[in-house]
């Protein structure tokens, strides 16, 4: 005769079983937070090529149990935009990961993945303050501050001594800012001119004008998106004809194709395209074949974010553990991981150690200089 | 020396100001409708310009494609978007939300076809030059200019002289009126949008070709007609294009005493003067052109 308690355990094992089934072959769910709209949305279309030719990729391989799959929200390239998609991604996709880039938009999504436990991987943010911002959060692209030293031995090297910064009025801009202020003088160096930017400001004459009155030899921006490559435009339409000079952002495709970008300097993470590397060489030839076009250090850092993420996942596999952002987490802090690029180990602070070198637009193209 | 490049960037930014919001100030002046998607009518004629261009045709060629994209564009709107939800005696806010519905959606079919990137043309007009020690100036200024003159003569020739142009006012003050004198408020509402949208194409042009355009430029544009329209009277041409040059000078002039990164605001600052002391603008109501 079935007793209550018999008959209880039944009924719990009934609901059980289907949830436990369903967790096994659930799919992996990636989030991604990437700017498809606003001011910034020619970045998030590169983020988006990178991470669907990693995923290609991935299942390719066949290496994992269950597949991945994506869930995408558009931060519209906004604080408000990256918070209202993290709030979507983590509560109602349930995503376990979600790729991300913009400092801004990082520094207001933050807080929400935090608290959900869910790790973000950054290829994109390169403001100072990301590092050590929370345990969740973990930077597959070196921060401004690990490219600001190699942008000073060039300006050293080639006698550059009176600098000019037109920086955007925004967490990263103003980390440039106080990184310049402190690194110049260490080169006998100084910043003369510091000439910030509303965040919607589309007209620069002034500011170049400013920028010409404090006689500089060379002219920093901190800016991102069209309104950088506006910054070089106007730069060189009203009469600067000193060396500009940026940081990884230097690398968006807009950029080459200006023909006022001629001979800007930019300092990006080491990328050899023509390193011989097996996954070096899949990553470019994919790119170059499903893109018609060479990859830029943007599409190699979300490459390499989805990479990560299935990596993680498959060392965890075996082990037999449920995996979430906090087992993804401990793995991540512990591990080594073969990249595009190399080996890629992680401070506690969540920043990658990787090499920097410095580029060059050149007749349309990036070319590393030094 | 630094004022004197001030003011002639002031100048050229103005000028580039004024003619944005040229056909934003008919169009509402005219009709009363709150023409959101005029931002969205810039970026298209911007890029239909531009596209055309690099398809090898000759700049004239360009700038009609450009017109005639434009004015299909405002003439589409009025007849597809406004009139329907005008017929069902829509409320101003309803016209807005359509045409704010329109502006985004036309910002995405920009972005999808073109990519999201910032576009521009490189020209020898717009490389300043020194012209006295520290005075930089380009040849497109004489180019800004010269078509600002000329578009705001033309405008203002055409709406004072001509039967067509005094419909267009009357039907600004009066629609009831217009309509009793037998003439056809929807013919004009159509011009109005005709003309208007005709209006953004040589500041859409000259702004490709200055500043560069990307598809979520509207909301900018947008806002700087608005500004325009409000500090140089509602419905005045007169005093969108005035407004234009004072919104353009005092951005440029104020990064002389104030930091650089409070130009915009110093000429929101004058829009929210001129809405507390002087709502009716600079040419308000009693002289509307």
């Amino acid at each position: 005769m079935i007793n209550r308690r018999t008959l209880l355990a039944g009924v719990a094992t009934c609901f059980a079983v289907p949830t436990l089934l369903r967790a096994e072959t659930e799919p992996y769910v990636l989030g991604t937070l990437f700017p498809m709209t606003g001011l910034l949305a020619e970045l998030g279309g590169v983020y988006t090529n990178a991470v669907a030719l990693a995923l290609d990729h991935i299942t390719a391989d066949g290496r994992l149990k269950r597949p991945i799959v994506l869930r995408t929200q558009d931060s519209q390239s906004t604080p408000q935009g990256g918070a209202v998609g993290m709030s979507k991604l983590v509560n109602v996709d349930r995503a376990i990961c979600v790729l991300t880039g913009i400092t801004g938009v990082i520094k207001a999504a933050e807080p929400i993945g935090t608290r959900a436990k869910v790790m973000m991987l950054n290829g994109g943010g390169v403001g100072p303050d990301l590092a050590g911002l929370s345990p969740y959060l973990w930077n597959v692209i070196p921060l401004a501050n690990q490219e600001l030293p190699t942008a000073l031995g060039w300006m050293k090297a080639a006698g550059k001594k009176r600098v000019a910064l037109i920086y955007l009025d925004d967490p990263l801009g103003n980390a440039m800012l106080k990184g310049l202020r402190e690194l110049l003088p260490g080169i006998g160096g100084a910043l003369v001119g510091e000439f910030s930017a509303a965040p919607s400001a589309q007209q620069f004459s002034a500011i170049v004008a400013k920028v010409r009155e404090t006689n500089p030899d060379a002219v920093y921006v901190a800016s991102y998106g069209t309104q950088q490559t506006q910054i070089f435009k106007q730069l060189r339409d009203n009469g600067i004809t000193q060396q500009i000079i940026t940081y990884s952002v230097g690398g968006t495709p807009s950029v080459a194709t200006l023909p006022e970008a001629d001979g800007l300097l930019f300092t990006s993470q080491a990328a050899d395209w023509s390193k011989p590397d097996a996954r070096t060489q899949r990553f470019v030839e994919g790119w170059r074949s499903k893109y018609k076009s060479d990859p830029t250090t943007y599409a190699q850092n979300y490459y390499n974010g989805a990479l990560l993420f299935s990596e993680m996942i498959a060392r965890l596999e075996p082990a037999g553990v449920p995996i979430d952002g906090e087992r993804l987490r401990e793995s991540i802090q512990n591990g080594e991981y073969e990249l595009v690029g190399g080996k890629a180990r992680f401070a506690n602070n969540g920043v990658v150690g990787m090499p920097i070198q410095l580029n060059q637009v050149k007749n349309s193209k990036f070319q590393k200089v030094g | 020396m630094l004022l004197a490049q001030l003011a002639i960037a002031g100048l050229q930014t103005g000028m580039l100001y004024a003619l944005t919001a040229a056909g934003f100030a008919l169009i509402f002046g005219a009709t009363r409708i709150f023409h959101v998607a005029h931002g969205a009518t810039f970026v298209l004629a911007g890029y239909a310009f531009l596209e055309s261009v690099g398809l090898g045709l000759h700049w004239t060629v360009a700038t009609l494609v450009s017109l005639f994209v434009a004015i299909v564009f405002g003439l589409l709107l009025d007849v597809l978007v406004y009139r329907p939800i005008q017929r069902h005696d829509g409320s101003f806010f309803t016209v807005f939300v359509a045409s704010f519905g329109v502006s985004i959606a036309a910002q995405n079919l920009l972005q999808f076809i073109f990519g999201g990137g910032f576009v521009s043309l490189s020209l020898p007009l717009t490389r300043a030059s020194q012209v006295l020690p520290g005075l930089y100036i380009a040849p497109v200024l004489w180019v800004v200019l010269g078509v600002t003159v000329l578009v705001f003569g033309s405008i203002t020739l055409f709406l004072e002289r001509t039967n067509a142009g005094l419909g267009l006012r009357a039907l600004a003050q009066n629609p009831e009126l217009v309509r009793a004198y037998g003439l056809s408020s929807r013919k004009l509402s159509a011009l109005a949008f005709g003309l208007g949208s005709a209006l953004v194409v040589p500041g859409s042009i000259l702004a490709a070709i200055t500043t560069g355009l990307q598809p979520a430029d509207s909301a900018h544009v947008m806002l700087i007609s608005l500004a325009a329209a409000i500090v140089g009277g509602i419905g005045s041409l007169r005093g969108a294009a005035l407004a234009g040059l004072l919104l353009g000078l005092v951005e440029n002039l104020v990064v002389s005493v104030v930091d650089t990164q409070w130009s915009q605001a110093a000429s929101f600052l004058v829009l929210f003067g001129f809405i507390i002391f002087r709502p009716s603008g600079l040419l308000g109501k009693a002289s509307q052109s």
